[in-house]
């Protein structure tokens, strides 16, 4: 981009140094000599790769989720295939379930980094090394972290957690077994393997709040609990709520983590959106409901995303 | 974001190989009038074919054994030039395969499909490339009619099997019972379960519970307690039944008052096959020919290794069996289609005919580690069999003794197909069946069983 703004400013500033006729319209050849050329040349593989891979898709699930098909064959099928996923109970299930992973991982999984990199920004020496440390579990490729926590989980008296709990005299507990545990476990792991990502970035945000306004709390008399909550939440209110938005949009998507480690059990109780997509589309090969259920997906989460920055919109401008 | 990459890269590939594919089948080994007549091609022709299965680099003996055919096969046809693939047959990724028109010339696929492949033209009728072989006339008629359908063959069967009861033997003599006598009613093997847990540090029985192994399991022990999962053709659920209701009676019995199913249920394929493999569980169901998996590639002790039949209730049915079969893509030419035929041919059967190179074979693959001579199905006429076995005798490396009950059986019993329509649905919607029954004490199990029948016939219903 900084390529592109360079080759073209040279022809930008051209009219303001000599103002063209007002008469004078945008041709072809004009367009050239302002550097339109290039522009679209740096624009053309953006927008052959975005079509490609991106748009492209989008607009063929559109299509697939209005046809039955095999690949080989396709068949218009109308909205039946909406009316499908809409009249599955596994439905009712999957959303429950991914609500209920989504609430409990903000509840979990937002405040520890939040609070972790506060923490960590306090301490001057020993910053680097907490970060580092911090940010770890996130370069432990997922399907090798997912695999190896679904050890650690591991329901005998002989597995990792179990052991520990044991000396405690707590004990054994089924973790992923336990239909009312598996999804708390579930984001017990999702909080650990994304937590890095999130101290890292708020701690970026810390070190950018002045600290004269930390200084000015303090001549005011704020202790350490109302300068958190006076200077720096607001301070870091506009990366939160996107945080928070992005964490909402990614949680809504779950699926390595109940697909790896459970497989949807037991009996549908780590069953996720995303994983009822997978088994429509590759248990019974029917593309159809699956792009209509991700189509829906889509729709949900747009909704979710305009209705939450709406509201934050209200709440910042208050 | 597996399922979006996937189905994306199946949108795009779909759009621009769907033409390819419909024009392309066209071509490939469309039948002449009549079956086993040959097909007029070029044999002599140079030609590059796509083959997959090549075993993966983690398998170095198998993969070792497999390049040893391909150089073999190489010399002997010089204008064949063949591309291997660790391309596999999955649920998951075939119609991908399919609708990218990256299928290779011949790849091995599950019985279970190939009926519902020859039904969506997704493989080429290769009646008139067999009909030139010898060899393919050792096939066992009645596997061979898994791959025909209106007198047309559309696959070659490379390899059967029937689920059995398998078993760890060093287990059995720590718990003092008989290796060389495993149980054989339902009844012994909850003794045996009961004795293993007792005496051993392992879990006496284990059931997989995810990924479909769970229904897998659930439909092969249904048959064995008396009763089908659906109708014949396939347009009937017939989940509530009296004898799976039974199987999940007795895994209640073995899980909740014995308690020798261990404390782990979401248990899938490889999780299964490591647990036994290294010795921590007792016996499980599971496909027979499993030797291979259990010893060569997770390093098995030989002897410990055990097969036996599936024990049968008084009125069970039979057997659940399955195999392999070899499916060529629609999108060959008549000269790939004989090619990769001859491929098979030669991969898979030449040793029932030829002695040199079944003993060639059998002594190189002793030696690289492989197993000769492990329990199986036979695919060939009996004979044909037995004389192979006779020529490879001295490289056998299997201690076959051990499965005597299953060898000496293994043809006498009634083997049942795999249910017809929608079998991975069924078994998916049958895995929450048998995860509810090991994870809660008070699951219902008529109420799951109705809901699981409720729930797969809706699928059936929807054609």
């Amino acid at each position: 981009m900084t390529t592109a703004t360079d080759v073209t400013a040279p022809a930008a500033v051209e009219p303001v140094v000599a103002p063209p006729p007002r008469r004078r319209r945008r041709t072809p050849v004009t367009w050239v000599r302002h550097g339109g050329l290039t522009t679209l040349l740096f624009f053309v593989p953006l927008l052959l790769s975005f079509g490609y891979f991106s748009w492209w898709p989008i607009l063929r699930s559109l299509v697939l989720s209005l046809q039955q098909t095999n690949f080989l064959t396709s068949t218009w099928v109308g909205l039946a295939n909406f009316q499908r996923v809409l009249a599955d109970p596994l439905l009712g299930t999957a959303v429950w379930n991914t609500t209920y992973f989504s609430l409990l991982a903000v509840v979990i999984g937002f405040p520890i980094p939040i609070l972790t990199a506060v923490f960590l920004a306090e301490m001057r020496r020993t910053r680097g090394l907490g970060s580092a440390l911090a940010y770890l579990p996130v370069i432990i490729p997922p399907v090798v972290a997912v695999l190896l926590w679904k050890a650690f989980y591991d329901p005998s008296e002989n597995g990792l957690f179990n052991t520990i709990l044991g000396w405690f005299g707590v004990g054994p507990i089924a973790w992923l077994n336990d239909p009312d545990l598996v999804i708390p476990s579930l984001v017990l792991y999702a909080t650990w393997a994304g937590f890095g990502t999130g101290v890292i970035i708020y701690l970026a945000t810390l070190m950018t709040i002045r600290t004269e306004l930390y200084e000015a709390a303090e001549i005011d008399g704020a202790r350490i609990l109302r300068r958190f909550w006076h200077v720096t939440l607001p301070q870091m209110r506009g990366i939160l709520l996107i945080m928070l938005l992005l964490q909402l949009i990614g949680t809504f998507q779950t699926f390595t983590e109940p697909y790896i480690m459970t497989g949807g059990g037991p009996e549908n109780r780590s069953l996720t959106i995303l994983l009822l997509i997978y088994r429509y589309a590759f248990v019974a090969g029917d593309y159809g409901r699956a792009t209509a259920l991700s189509l829906l997906l889509a729709v949900a989460l747009s909704l979710l995303s305009g209705l939450y920055m709406w509201a934050t919109r209200r709440w910042s401008t208050s | 974001m597996t399922p979006i990459r996937r189905r994306t890269a199946l949108a795009l590939a779909a759009t621009f190989t769907v033409g390819a594919l419909a024009a392309c089948s066209q071509g490939g080994g469309t039948p002449a009038d009549g079956g086993g007549e040959s097909a007029d091609v070029d044999t002599e022709a140079a030609v590059t074919i796509s083959v997959g299965n090549m075993p993966t680099t983690e398998n170095p003996e198998l993969r070792a054994d497999f390049e040893r055919k391909l150089e073999a096969f190489t010399e002997a046809y010089p204008n064949i030039t063949v591309e291997p693939e660790e391309t596999e047959w999955a649920a998951d990724t075939w119609n991908a395969l399919i609708a990218g028109g990256t299928m290779p010339n011949v790849i091995s696929a599950p019985f279970t499909e190939i009926q519902s492949m020859i039904a969506r033209q997704q493989v080429a009728d290769v009646t008139d490339y067999l009909g030139e072989s010898e060899v393919f006339s050792s096939l066992n008629p009645s596997v061979l009619a898994v791959a025909q359908a209106d007198d047309r063959t559309y696959a070659v069967p490379t390899s059967a099997w029937t689920m059995g009861l398998l078993y760890n033997r060093d287990l059995f003599e720590q718990a003092g019972l008989d290796p060389d006598a495993p149980p054989q009613t339902w009844d012994e093997v909850r003794t045996a379960a009961q004795a293993i847990q007792e005496k051993t540090d392992a879990q006496g029985f284990l059931t997989m519970t995810l990924d479909n192994t769970g229904g897998w399991v659930l439909t092969t022990m249904s048959y064995a307690f008396g009763s089908t999962l659906q109708n014949e053709d396939g347009t009937e659920a017939t989940i509530v039944n009296d004898a799976t209701a039974g199987v999940l009676d007795y895994y209640q019995q073995l899980r909740w008052e014995d308690i020798t199913m261990g404390s782990n249920f979401l248990v899938n394929y490889d999780d299964a096959v490591q647990l036994f493999a290294s010795g921590q569980v007792g016996m499980f169901v599971q496909g027979a020919d499993n030797y291979t998996n259990m010893v060569v590639k997770n390093g098995m002790d030989p002897q410990h290794f055990g097969v036996a039949p599936l024990p049968q209730q008084p009125n069970g049915l039979g057997t659940l069996s399955g195999g392999n079969l070899a499916v060529f893509s629609p999108t060959s030419t008549p000269e790939q289609l004989a090619a990769a035929v001859k491929w098979v041919e030669f991969r898979d059967f030449r040793k029932y005919t030829d002695e040199d190179i079944a003993v060639a074979e059998a002594e190189a693959a002793a030696a690289d580690g492989v197993a000769v001579g492990e329990p199986a199905l036979p695919v060939v006429d009996r004979s044909v069999y037995d004389q192979w076995l006779s020529w490879v005798e001295p490289y056998i490396n299997v201690p076959r003794e051990n499965f005597d009950l299953y060898l000496s059986t293994v043809e006498d019993v009634t083997l049942v197909p795999e249910p017809p329509v929608k079998a991975q649905e069924l078994y998916n919607t049958l895995d929450s069946v048998v995860q509810a029954v090991l994870t809660r004490e008070d699951a219902d199990t008529d109420e799951l069983l109705q809901t699981a029948q409720d729930t797969f016939q809706s699928a059936l219903d929807l054609g």
